[in-house]
Order: C-alpha cells, then sequence, then structure tokens
C-alpha cells in the first residue's frame, strides 16, 4: 500500500497518510475551490486501503483543522463515514479531534461526528490558543 | 438599500456606489472589486485575518468573519454569471470571475457585503433559498445545516448547498439581500449582506 503524502497550501491543510503504521493525518486549513476533487481523492486512498486491510489493530486518525469551508465539511463526513464503517466491521479507529479551546464551530462539528459514527473511538482535544 | 440605478455594463465603478450607499457611516476596514480566483481568494483571505486581528475583533468574530468571506468570495467564482473567459465544465477548477466584497464595522459589529451578476433564474433560486432562511430562528438554521450535512447533495450546487446556510449561521441577524435589474439583460445584480 503506497502512502499518501500531500503537501499544504494556503488553501488545502497537508494530508499525511502513513498507512502502513495506520496513522493518518491531516492538518491546516480546508478551503479547496473543488472540495469534491480534492477529498474525493483523499477518500478513494481510504476506502482502498480499508477494503484491502486484513488486519484487526488500530487505525488512529489526528485531524487538526483550523478552518473549513462548507463543501469540505460534506467530504469530512464521507471520510468519517468510510472509518466507521471499518471500525463497525471489528478494527478499532481512533480519532482525535484537535480545535482551539474558544472555536466553538469545530468543536460542534466533532460532536456531530460522535453522534453519528458510534463505532469511532471519539477523543476532543481542546487546545490552548 | 435606497439605490434605483437602472445598471448596465458600461456603469462603472458600479459595486462601489451601491456598496458605499450600503455601508453608510460604518468603517470600511476591507474591500476588493475585481475578478476572484481561487489564488486570489487566497491572498485575499491573508489581508482579511490581518485586517480583522488589527481592529480588535475576538478570536470568534474573526472565525464567523473568514468562513462568512470564504462562502461569499467562493459563491462569487461559482455562479457569478462575469466571467472572464468562457469556461467548460472541465474548468471547474480554474474559474475566474467578477464580484465585490466589503467587510465594515460599527460599534462592535462587523458586517460583510457582496455583490455579483447572476442569471435571473439563479436570483429566483437565490430569492427562495434566502427567504426561507430569513423565516427562521438560529436554532432552526443550526437544525436544518445538520440535515442537509446529512443529505444527498443537489445536483445543481458546486458547495454542498450548505455555503448559505453557513453564513446564516455565523450571522448575529437574519441575512438581507437585493437583486438590482441590468439594463438590456437577462442577469441581475446579487447583493448580500451578513451581519456578525
Amino acid at each position: 500500500m503506497t502512502e499518501l503524502y500531500i503537501a499544504a497550501t494556503a488553501s488545502s491543510p497537508e494530508i499525511d497518510f502513513r498507512f502502513s503504521e495506520r496513522h493518518l493525518s491531516i492538518k491546516g486549513e480546508a478551503y479547496p475551490e473543488n472540495a469534491a476533487l480534492f477529498w474525493g481523492e483523499i477518500i478513494t486512498a481510504v476506502r482502498d486501503f480499508l477494503t484491502s486491510d486484513n488486519s484487526e489493530s488500530s487505525i488512529t486518525v489526528d485531524v487538526s483543522l483550523a478552518y473549513f469551508n462548507s463543501s469540505s465539511t460534506k467530504m469530512l463526513f464521507s471520510l468519517f463515514d468510510a472509518l466507521n464503517e471499518k471500525a463497525a466491521a471489528g478494527t478499532p479507529v481512533v480519532l482525535n479531534w484537535f480545535h482551539d479551546e474558544d472555536d466553538d464551530t469545530i468543536y460542534e462539528f466533532g460532536q456531530e461526528l460522535c453522534e453519528d459514527f458510534t463505532d469511532l473511538s471519539f477523543h476532543d482535544h481542546a487546545l490552548q490558543g | 438599500m435606497t439605490t434605483n440605478v437602472l445598471i448596465n455594463p458600461k456603469n462603472r465603478s458600479l459595486h462601489w456606489r451601491i456598496l458605499c450607499d450600503c455601508v453608510g457611516d460604518r468603517d470600511v476596514i476591507f474591500y476588493y472589486e475585481g475578478y476572484f480566483s481561487q489564488a486570489i481568494i487566497a491572498a485575499v483571505a491573508d489581508a482579511v485575518k490581518l485586517r480583522t486581528e488589527y481592529v480588535g475583533a475576538t478570536n470568534s468574530t474573526r472565525r464567523k468573519l473568514f468562513s462568512s468571506f470564504i462562502e461569499m468570495t467562493q459563491n462569487i467564482i461559482h455562479y457569478s454569471v462575469d466571467a472572464y473567459a468562457q469556461q467548460d465544465a472541465a474548468d471547474f477548477d480554474h474559474e475566474i470571475r467578477h464580484g465585490s466584497i466589503c467587510i465594515s464595522t460599527e460599534a462592535d459589529h462587523f458586517y460583510l457585503h457582496c455583490a455579483n451578476p447572476v442569471h435571473n433564474d439563479v436570483a429566483r433560486q437565490l430569492r427562495q433559498k434566502l427567504d426561507h432562511l430569513r423565516t427562521l430562528t438560529i436554532d432552526e438554521i443550526k437544525r436544518e445545516y445538520k440535515e442537509m450535512l446529512r443529505a444527498d447533495t443537489a445536483q445543481e450546487s458546486k458547495g454542498a448547498g450548505l455555503g448559505l446556510l453557513t453564513v446564516a449561521r455565523d450571522a448575529s441577524a437574519p441575512l438581507e439581500f437585493e437583486f438590482l435589474p441590468i439594463a438590456d439583460s437577462d442577469n441581475v445584480l446579487f447583493y448580500l449582506k451578513a451581519t456578525i
């Protein structure tokens, strides 16, 4: 399985998916012009990994997004949907959700994820500005 | 809005005059009119962050301003009918379209104004959505946002159908809007205002 690395730009986050280490990281700001295209490729890579993966050892996902636009919001939902399916099938998936302590929008979005994707082991991390 | 000018394409500085009319005596802290591309938005976004920090907006207000700024400007590059060149669907990633955006402030409140021309058909859809949003309380807006997040995306949307809901969610008052006729054209100038 090839790893997936996409460097950050002003309007897209760093994607560092080390499938061999079972560690996925998303970091930065996300307002790509075409969110369906940007996230679509990432979701496809993750789905390919999840389908081919036979190990039941846990997968860790660290998400540290300072901002994401409305169209990225929906794509993030699809990404976590895929991970939740994997968790439901028996592979533990830990989601570390990082945000500034006073960022209610990102905190609340994390709560939505937690509510919908009950098989993920969700951890909220409020960071001091 | 008191503007009654009949807009035509040769009507120079039109956005500026309309926004001056809407802004009134408030302090303008940011204004840009011209072609918007993704690269321009990213650069201008930096200026907006610096400017809102400089004028002392709180973290929470700055985030809401930034979020609304991105939604509004990306709407311009997706929906303004004033495109720099005729684009086809394959060029969706490199759209360049004309519009304007302004941030003004008065007594701890911030106001985002944007304007761009749209087709009459799009105007009708926008009016329907915005009229509906104006009837909702903040709790109802949040509920609708959550429903839309889980719904299938409408075909005509280049985003996720969440853009205006996101702006409405971050606003502290109902969104205000106007469609101004453009002479000899099937287009109208769409003006939107959000109070943060």
